[in-house]
């Protein structure tokens, strides 16, 4: 049952990836709910902008900002120390498996062993990813939630984040069932909003030609806001009862992929684009696999059956969970989500 | 069958599994990281048959033949004996070593162990280089090289990845002797190495922190070099190394007496460089309209080549590997001379002696 309100508000509470796009948007929440005691861990280099700005909007809550790599294990007993509740944001992303791996798995076992005797540790909150799923065997449409499997099938799917995410979760769920870790594993889908200055039809098709060829069509885009997204975050470090469980993340009003498109030519500007029937996509990437074991990755399968069905098959998507074991609720509707991100975009010169 | 070992399963640890296990007269027995996370996800990813993080424990039952070392530099040197003090060939990611000392050490043991040993100089076996180098064995150049030029620049203009780069204080390359180009510049360096003669040459070198990156706050990585290089046969080349000039190349020219060749290792273009001279207006006409057909010639190779599955991104790698499999199944000759190797440093050692002096 959701205990938010009555969570101490002094609980020292450690954001990895503080700096990042949802990160930031987290502590702001934190700090909005009334929790006084952050530390906030960051990567070195970059600006600290958002995090200085926090500081000095909310004077009387004590932000501690600590530098550092969670692959050195020494930075990671720095962050661990005494600390009630981890917000576990910081993953690894890029193309490389190893890279990826480092990043999210690596770095997480290293967090994780700095925790290991921390007797105040009242929760592990591990932000994963929807990429971990495989609807490989699903129908189109089917519902795509919780209970899914996970792909186990790496190579073929040729997804390095995937996997580093897939690892990391891996080895959260591990160290919950070995060393009595309390963790919580939350998967959002496709976050957007203001910060964010990627585009948002990652799920919808495939730019890499030149030209954007649509996919998707009538299916849902599981878009989460990132203040809604935040939300859920923050209400899992403090909820009672949902240790060991899983939620995956996406807002109410899901547009179809076919209205993303269109609201995105309107607002951000034409692009031009070419429906492409999912069948034919998937066509195309049962060549372009088998092309890619034939020359012995000549041409490495980044276009894959795997990949093709993951993100563009289009599946139903449920946040009843979410809402029933968290109370939460998206607080910003998907109209007026898309409006910010869109106005965002616009103020910061990117197109669709 | 060959058995191979990797050990270091870090990010370059990938690209030598994916062209090992396009060789067919080899198997990778195992993989070793002493980050066992590191080394089992290389083995559940590829065809492996074990994976340690032990390195006795390793040898003892993967008992490779050869053993690929892709861990830190610093480390090459420790790894490399005890590689070959368990009797197996080893072929060592570039840097080498460290320095020319390390690698004088090294060459020595495995002569002594009697065991091969080469270098990830990949670059020396791609496509262009491999047609480069055949036609300097041809005699294109009219006799020995008279001058070399060598460009191999590494983009370091989106300020995002710059920012994150300068930010990994941890990072080992910060840590080589020559910092981060100590890291890159192997393959450049190596091109000049191949063609001059000796183990030693005169080298003048200047480097200097980009305005870029001092804009950024960096005050100690040297991301532009200038080098010039003269060896004992009066042979002399230029090296570039740059973060800023655009395009970014990987060329390389190599002038005779008579002819010359320039090769561009991005585009995989091979021109000839005639040394013959056309009367009046011609001279303006006909070497373009050669140059013309050359391009179109390397296009006309090129697509062969694709179509052919002989065009891979990393072929450098594959072709480098293969070569030193054969050489220690057939006891030939190794495919990067040691006194190529030992020169290469031997250029790197006095490029990042002055330039760590006057900066």
């Amino acid at each position: 049952m959701p205990i938010l309100s009555s969570a101490p508000r002094d609980s020292l509470i450690l954001v990895t990836g503080a700096k990042g796009f949802v990160g930031t948007v987290l502590v702001d929440a934190l700090l909005k709910n009334g929790f006084t005691n952050l530390r906030c861990f960051a990567r070195p280099g970059g600006e600290n902008g958002r995090l200085i700005e926090q500081k000095k909007k909310y004077p009387s809550a004590n932000i501690e900002i600590i530098k550092g790599n969670l692959q050195v294990p020494q930075d990671c007993i720095r962050a661990a120390q005494g600390v009630s509740v981890v917000y576990h944001l910081a993953a690894g992303t890029g193309k490389s498996f190893p890279g990826c791996f480092l990043d999210s798995a690596v770095a997480t076992r290293n967090l994780l062993d700095a925790l290991i005797g921390n007797k105040n540790l009242k929760r592990f909150v591990n932000v994963g990813s929807f990429s971990v799923y495989t609807n490989f065997k699903m129908r189109r449409g089917a519902l795509l939630d919780e209970t899914c499997p996970i792909d186990r099938d790496y190579m073929e799917r040729f997804d390095a984040y995937a996997f580093g995410k897939i690892k990391q979760d891996d080895i959260v769920i591990q160290y919950g069932k070995e060393r009595g870790v309390p963790y919580t594993i939350l998967r959002p889908g496709v976050v957007f909003g203001p910060g964010r200055g990627g585009s948002i039809l990652g799920r919808s098709g495939v730019d890499t030609f030149g030209f954007f060829m649509h996919i998707t069509g009538r299916y849902k885009i599981p878009l989460t806001y990132v203040d809604n997204c935040a939300d859920a975050i923050m209400q899992a470090g403090f909820t009672e009862g949902i240790d060991g469980e899983v939620f995956n993340i996406v807002d109410d009003d899901l547009p179809s992929s076919r209205a993303l498109v269109k609201a995105v030519k309107q607002n951000l500007g034409y692009f031009f684009s070419i429906r492409v029937p999912y069948h034919v996509f998937y066509a195309f990437c049962v060549l372009w696999e088998k092309y890619a074991t034939w020359s012995q990755g000549q041409l490495p399968p980044v276009f894959n059956r795997r990949m093709c069905a993951a993100y563009h098959k289009g599946n139903k998507y449920s946040n009843e969970k979410l809402k029933h074991m968290l109370g939460w609720k998206p607080e910003v509707p998907m109209m007026e989500a898309l409006k910010r991100y869109f106005e965002y975009m616009k103020s910061v010169g990117k197109k669709g | 069958m060959l058995k191979v070992g990797i050990i270091g399963c870090g990010k370059i640890a990938d690209s030598h599994a994916t062209q090992i296990q396009r060789i067919k007269e080899c198997e990778i027995t195992g993989v070793c990281d002493n980050e066992e996370l590191m080394a089992k996800q290389l083995f559940e990813r590829f065809p492996i048959k074990g994976y340690y993080t032990d390195i006795d424990t390793f040898f003892k039952t993967a008992q490779p033949d050869v053993v690929h070392i892709t861990t830190p530099p610093q480390s090459h040197l420790k790894i490399g004996l005890k590689c070959l003090g368990h009797g197996a060939n080893i072929l060592v990611e570039k840097p080498f070593t460290i320095n020319t000392d390390e690698a004088k050490i090294l060459i020595d043991a495995a002569n002594k162990a009697n065991r091969k040993v080469t270098v990830g100089h990949d670059a020396q076996f791609s496509t262009v280089a491999r047609r480069m180098r055949h036609l300097v064995h041809q005699g294109y150049l009219g006799g020995e090289p008279v001058h070399l030029e060598s460009y191999w620049c590494y983009d370091l203009t989106d300020v995002t990845y710059a920012k994150a780069l300068l930010a990994d204080n941890q990072h080992w390359a910060r840590r080589l002797p020559g910092g981060l180009p100590h890291n890159i510049i192997n393959h450049g360096v190596s091109k000049i190495a191949e063609f001059l003669s000796g183990e030693s040459a005169q080298v003048i070198a200047h480097g200097f922190v980009s305005p870029f990156l001092q804009k950024l706050g960096e005050t100690k990585i040297i991301d532009e070099l200038r080098v010039i290089v003269h060896d004992e046969k009066d042979a002399t080349a230029y090296f570039t190394f740059s973060s800023q000039m655009r395009p970014s190349l990987h060329q390389f020219a190599i002038y005779g007496h008579e002819n010359g060749i320039i090769m561009d290792e991005d585009k995989r273009i091979l021109l000839k460089l005639s040394g013959k001279s056309y009367k009046s207006y011609a001279e303006h006409f006909v070497p373009p309209a050669l140059f013309a057909k050359q391009h179109l010639g390397n296009l006309a190779y090129n697509m062969r080549r694709f179509l052919k599955r002989e065009f891979h991104m990393d072929d450098g790698k594959y072709q480098l590997f293969k070569s030193f499999y054969k050489s220690i199944t057939d006891n030939t000759p190794v495919p990067i001379p040691y006194r190529e190797i030992l020169l290469t440093s031997y250029i790197m050692d006095r490029i990042f002696e002055q330039v760590n002096k006057s900066n």
